[in-house]
């Protein structure tokens, strides 16, 4: 499992020169540790897009760092850049965009290709991994035969196949209807939380909220509020630290996602680990 | 690799197009470099086989084909008497327009001496001219002027009569007839007339040691391969630029239809490249790949254009026996090299629109 962390300081985007410049990212700063969901929402014109495009590499900013592991990416020469992308980022996007000439195999399988397996390899991996998705009957497919939601996995796996440290996700459930969209956020977390590894998403969409340590709330190119989950530890639903019903008990504070929940807390025994939140507020 | 092929095969129409494009272009190119060979061929056709290293032409005279060669009185007899020569031939050579069956056709007409040689090399029916009157034209044009042994044909202000048919004897403006030379100089009525003298040196003497010791007023000698060479560059002046271009404008032809094709296939997958690329896939990989691609479809449509080229080629000849064209070994090579770089040519435009993607587009819906 890595241990690696990426790091944002200060970090800033503007395009264009003189009176016409604008400032997509502001001083942004922003730690994002091993297992960590955090989930970046913001109004269109954020910054969000660009802000995610800096993080994994595929933007270099005009200020400030971005460490990865204690390496400062934003400093690498373009050279480098695909490396670092292929092995240390995983990227999930909003159209999925899957090779559509490519099986469902090939197109997780050319991925780990690319990073120097041998095809007989990247395939068995890239199998494994499928199966372990729930699509070891769809590896023969093409992209057009699969569902919105079976694409998105097709995505993840082809984002976990190389062990990267961090999964970039851009509006993961954009294409996806309600029950689906939960379903693949569900399934992200599953992955940071057993995998241990991080996951940045940017999303519009406020039904996925809860399965995120970290909710950011990007305006104008900067963090503007945040807020923190907790687990609701009867229902073990995320919820708003700010917004959810709370009760103290022996000395600690929990918080619940309804009043049902915490009379049926407060009537009854404490779960492990439910007293704390998921993870504190960490926006610099 | 998988990937150019999957993506070349995924429209399989489109790749069938472009193959049938690249294989219509290299047919072409092969067909019309065949065609100036077998141009070629036919112009040399005639001192390929007469016997004979050095020719011995009129004083400024340096062609067998193009121009006409009356030469001095005497000079077979003083090339007879030049040590080192074994074997001379007069030959008279003469463009005529025969009339068949109410036709007119033009004839490349050669006198020769059945004693000395000069005459058909391959003769496929009858016999070569006895007496005056009598002559051998070649099978092909006998063959389309419906022409059999016995038959008459009107010569300028005689009969004669056809008593063979000579095979590879078709030629580039017309075909070869071959009749006595005393025949040409009685038709032409000058009775001493010869046009080029065939020598052939003795053996141990070397054709250039013969060229050099034949020093005959008012005449021109040259070794024969000169003379086909002359020959050759007289056809290169007719047909290399008319067919200099058009081969142009099939390579061109051919390098759009695979560019057309590949820029727009990779015009259509343009996010699944810049999704490769915000993966980590380096420039040069997506290279290769539409290389690949293109690399594929021109050489698909090479091999089917080199059958089609023999196709249309032996499709040709039969329609149009007059016609030689020679597919040599060596055109084959290079249409080959030109598909490589018919591909080449082709994948640098769609290369061009890869390498400006920025992968952080994939990001922007």
């Amino acid at each position: 499992m890595s241990t690696l962390t990426l790091d944002v300081r200060e970090v800033s985007k503007r395009f264009g020169d003189g009176e016409t410049a604008v400032k997509a990212v502001d001083s942004v700063s922003l730690a994002v540790e091993p297992g960590e969901v955090v989930l970046i929402m913001g109004p269109s014109g954020s910054g969000k897009t660009t802000l995610l495009s800096m993080m994994g590499a595929l933007l270099r900013p005009t200020g400030g760092t971005i460490h990865l592991d204690g390496t400062e990416i934003s400093a690498l020469t373009e050279g480098r850049l695909p490396d670092i992308r292929l092995r240390q980022f995983g990227f999930i996007f909003q159209d999925f965009n899957l090779l559509s000439a490519l099986s469902v195999l090939e197109n997780v399988a050319i991925v780990a290709e690319l990073a120097g397996a041998g095809s007989r390899v990247a395939r068995d991996k890239a199998a494994a991994l499928l199966t372990e998705l729930g699509l070891g009957e769809r590896l023969d497919f093409l992209p057009e035969k699969l569902s919105g939601g079976e694409k998105q996995r097709v995505a993840i796996a082809r984002a976990l196949i190389n062990d990267p440290a961090l999964i970039l996700a851009d509006e993961p459930t954009a294409n996806l209807d309600s029950k689906i969209g939960h379903e693949i956020m569900r399934l992200l977390r599953g992955i940071a939380k057993e995998r241990g590894r991080s996951v940045v998403i940017v999303s519009h969409d406020q039904r996925i909220r809860d399965i995120a340590d970290r909710v950011l709330w990007l305006e104008d190119g900067a963090f503007r509020d945040v807020v923190t989950m907790a687990t609701d530890p009867v229902c073990e639903m995320a919820v708003e630290r700010e917004r959810a019903v709370r009760a103290e008990r022996d000395g600690e504070t929990y918080f619940f996602c309804s009043r049902g929940c915490r009379d049926e807390f407060l009537g009854g025994t404490l779960p492990d680990d439910s007293r704390h939140p998921r993870s504190e507020i960490a926006v610099r | 690799m998988l990937l150019a092929r999957r993506n070349l095969f995924r429209d399989r129409t489109r790749f069938l197009l472009s193959v049938l494009g690249v294989a219509v272009s290299i047919g072409l190119i092969l067909l019309l470099a065949g065609y100036r060979s077998g141009i070629y061929r036919q112009a040399s056709a005639y001192l390929d086989h007469a016997q004979g290293s050095v020719v011995v032409a009129e004083r400024g005279v340096r062609d067998f084909l193009g121009t006409s060669s009356v030469l001095p009185a005497g000079s077979e007899g003083a090339a007879r008497q030049t040590p080192g020569v074994a074997q001379v031939t007069p030959v008279v050579s003469q463009f005529v327009i025969f009339e068949m069956h109410g036709r007119k056709d033009g004839f490349f007409l050669v006198g020769y001496d059945p004693a000395k040689g000069g005459g058909p090399w391959d003769l496929a029916e009858g016999r070569e001219p006895a007496v005056d009157d009598e002559i051998v034209v070649d099978r092909t044009a006998a063959r389309q002027h419906g022409l059999a042994i016995g038959d008459q044909i009107r010569l300028l202000d005689r009969d004669v009569t056809v008593v063979g048919l000579s095979g590879g004897t078709t030629f580039w403006a017309g075909s070869m007839a071959f009749a006595r030379i005393s025949t040409l100089q009685s038709l032409l009525r000058a009775p001493d007339l010869e046009s080029f003298l065939l020598v052939s040196p003795a053996g141990g003497t070397s054709a250039a040691a013969i060229a050099d010791r034949l020093s005959i007023p008012g005449t021109e000698v040259l070794l024969k391969g000169d003379v086909i060479a002359n020959d050759r560059k007289l056809m290169a002046r007719v047909y290399d630029a008319p067919i200099g271009l058009m081969v142009a404008i099939a390579f061109v032809v051919g390098v759009l239809v695979v560019g057309l094709v590949i820029y727009t296939a990779t015009i259509e997958r343009r996010r699944e490249y810049g999704a490769l690329k915000a993966i980590g896939a380096r420039n040069r990989i997506l290279y290769r790949v539409v290389a690949l691609q293109a690399l594929i479809a021109a050489v698909a449509g090479s091999v089917l254009g080199v059958g089609l080229a023999y196709g249309a080629a032996t499709g040709l000849m039969a329609w149009r026996p007059q016609f030689q064209v020679e597919i040599e070994p060596v055109a084959i090579v290079f249409v080959l090299a030109a598909s490589l770089l018919m591909a080449v040519l082709a994948a640098l435009i769609p290369a061009r629109a890869v390498a400006r993607l920025e992968p952080a587009e994939v990001f922007r819906g």
